[in-house]
């Protein structure tokens, strides 16, 4: 496996506030990262470090081998959609697609075109104009026709109908499959691409609290469910990730549990669930605030 | 480790490309504009013409026609356009990967170019208005004394105004996308305190006289190409605010 993206003790901070907390993570070569978290937990900053927008406090970030910062080789290779890209004031989309083929050396007009078509963009409008989602789409066009080696997509579905978003979905991972790169999206909308996601980064106040592939994640936490003191008597020493009570019930989400360990849960009375990849980052994200709640 | 796949290509002049990329509002209707007023313009003189029938009444009226402004919407229109390929086209560059040298290298490009495009363009006018005595009507929009007696001048007078537009309002642009309107505020605020200083001074030396004489002797094209070095200034601060800023959202 080869890195394309190396990160290591990144801290990028705006006066008080750590944006990037001592970060230290890899990007490997062709995979589907999820970049997810709470909004403001650090994801366009640390996106913004990666393609040299931001400037680090702290540490060293290698983007294929090299320093980003004004890299004009390295960043050639990349494509960076924000939520809330701008567009020139007079700009249609058609302007945006054939100058897009100026900057990305693998970009696929006819891709573009076909791309444009199915998400009903219309190109000779200008961009001022265009619905909260259609603005939306024209960036994923960008990003998916551009081919680059290291695609970023920061919420790019902003206002995109459900429709459009599994559109999206199943354009990239086809053209995925045809040109593979290596691609991190960033999104709330856990459930909706868990199943592309080969790899998730969760970041949380500026630190990464998960760095996993996405297969290990998902069997990784189980929920318990059953009275409340068969629950306590099998938890016992465990570490709980969080835990609901309601009378005389109790829900509990805990680690990864052995066969044998399972059996004994249902041997106990107890029942077991899978923990979907967003309950998880939800337990994840939110682990502080119930202990104290709890 | 490396999956950089280097293709060269020119970088700064696919931005320049970029901003040719809708030339709508940069050429075309400013050109529309243009051609508007002075139609507008040569027919209010008409109008005023054939409501003064005594021959020395009229040609006092001429005397006022020496002196119209109607140029100076090119020059603040390309204040605008300057700002705009600031404010909007540099975040959208970034989403590109273009970097700041390169962004900047081509925006430099694009701004000369179009100063020498615009310069050109308004000189041919001036031509027609002499050849034209005047638009028929002995009206001066283009031939006016403080745009030089020549073509030649009026060329490089325009195209001196058009470089130091477009420069100072790239810099002002990018003091805004960094520091926003605080940026804003303070600069203006302590050009004000240097231009007053400076005036101060000035005055205080009892200097007014030889500012006029040095204005005299330098001429009104050796006084415009002075104008370049607070060009040069501006594209340079310019840069230096755009190296460290971070296209917000």
């Amino acid at each position: 496996m080869t890195a394309v993206v190396e990160v290591t003790g990144l801290t990028r901070r705006f006066g008080e506030l750590k944006a990037v907390d001592d970060v230290t993570f890899n990007v490997e070569q062709n995979q589907i990262y999820g970049l997810l978290g709470r909004n403001g937990a650090g994801k366009t900053t640390l996106m913004q470090l990666l393609t040299g927008q931001q400037f680090a406090t702290e540490g060293s970030i290698r983007v294929f081998g090299e320093n980003p910062v004004e890299n004009a080789p390295v960043l050639q290779n990349t494509c960076f959609i924000k939520e809330s890209q701008k567009y020139p004031d007079d700009f249609q989309p058609r302007h945006v697609f054939k100058s897009a083929a100026w900057f990305f050396p693998n970009w696929d007009a006819d891709f573009a075109a076909q791309l444009a078509t199915e998400f009903r963009v219309p190109l000779t409008r200008k961009m001022k104009k265009l619905s909260r989602g259609q603005v939306s789409a024209v960036g994923v066009i960008v990003g998916l026709a551009s081919r680059a080696p290291l695609t970023f997509f920061d919420e790019p579905y902003l206002g995109l109908d459900a429709v459009a978003r599994q559109l999206f979905y199943d354009r990239l991972l086809e053209d995925f499959a045809e040109h593979p790169r290596s691609i991190i999206l960033s999104t709330h909308l856990i459930d909706e691409v868990s199943n592309l996601l080969e790899h998730v980064l969760v970041i949380d106040e500026g630190r990464i609290i998960i760095d996993s592939p996405a297969d290990d994640l998902r069997g990784s936490v189980t929920n318990v469910v059953g009275a409340a003191s068969a629950v306590d008597a099998f938890v016992g020493t465990r570490d709980v990730l969080h835990r609901d009570g309601i009378g005389g019930l109790a829900s509990v989400t805990v680690g990864a549990l052995t066969p044998a360990e399972q059996a004994d849960a249902r041997s106990a009375g107890l029942e077991l669930s899978p923990v979907s990849l967003q309950q998880l980052v939800i337990r994840m994200t939110t682990e502080n605030e119930t202990e104290k709640s709890a | 480790m490396s999956a950089v796949t280097a293709r060269p290509r020119n970088r700064a002049l696919s931005v320049v490309k970029l901003h040719l990329a809708n030339p709508w509002a940069t050429i075309t209707f400013p050109w529309i504009v243009m051609l508007t007023i002075i139609a507008l313009t040569v027919l209010v003189w008409m109008v005023v013409l054939a409501n003064i029938p005594d021959a020395s009444d009229q040609a006092k009226a001429r005397e006022g026609f020496g002196y119209s402004g109607s140029s100076g919407f090119i020059f603040v229109y390309m204040i605008v356009v300057a700002v705009q390929s600031i404010n909007t086209m540099f975040p959208f560059a970034q989403g590109y990967g273009v970097t700041r040298r390169n962004f900047a290298i081509g925006t430099a490009a694009y701004f000369v170019l179009l100063s020498a495009f615009y310069a050109a363009g308004l000189t041919i006018l001036s031509i027609i208005e002499d050849a034209t005595n005047g638009w028929g009507v002995g009206g001066s929009i283009f031939s006016v004394g403080y745009f030089g007696d020549t073509p030649a001048q009026r060329l490089f007078v325009f195209f001196a105004i058009l470089v130091l537009f477009f420069f100072s309002g790239s810099a002002i642009a990018a003091i805004y996308l960094r520091w926003k309107a605080f940026g804003i505020t303070t600069f203006f605020i302590a050009l004000s305190f240097v231009l007053v200083g400076l005036a101060a001074l000035i005055t205080a030396l009892r200097g007014w006289d030889d500012v006029g004489a040095w204005f005299a002797a330098t001429g009104l094209v050796g006084s415009f190409a002075w104008s370049f070095v607070i060009s040069l200034l501006a594209a340079v601060g310019g840069y230096a605010v755009l190296r460290r800023t971070t296209p917000k959202s």
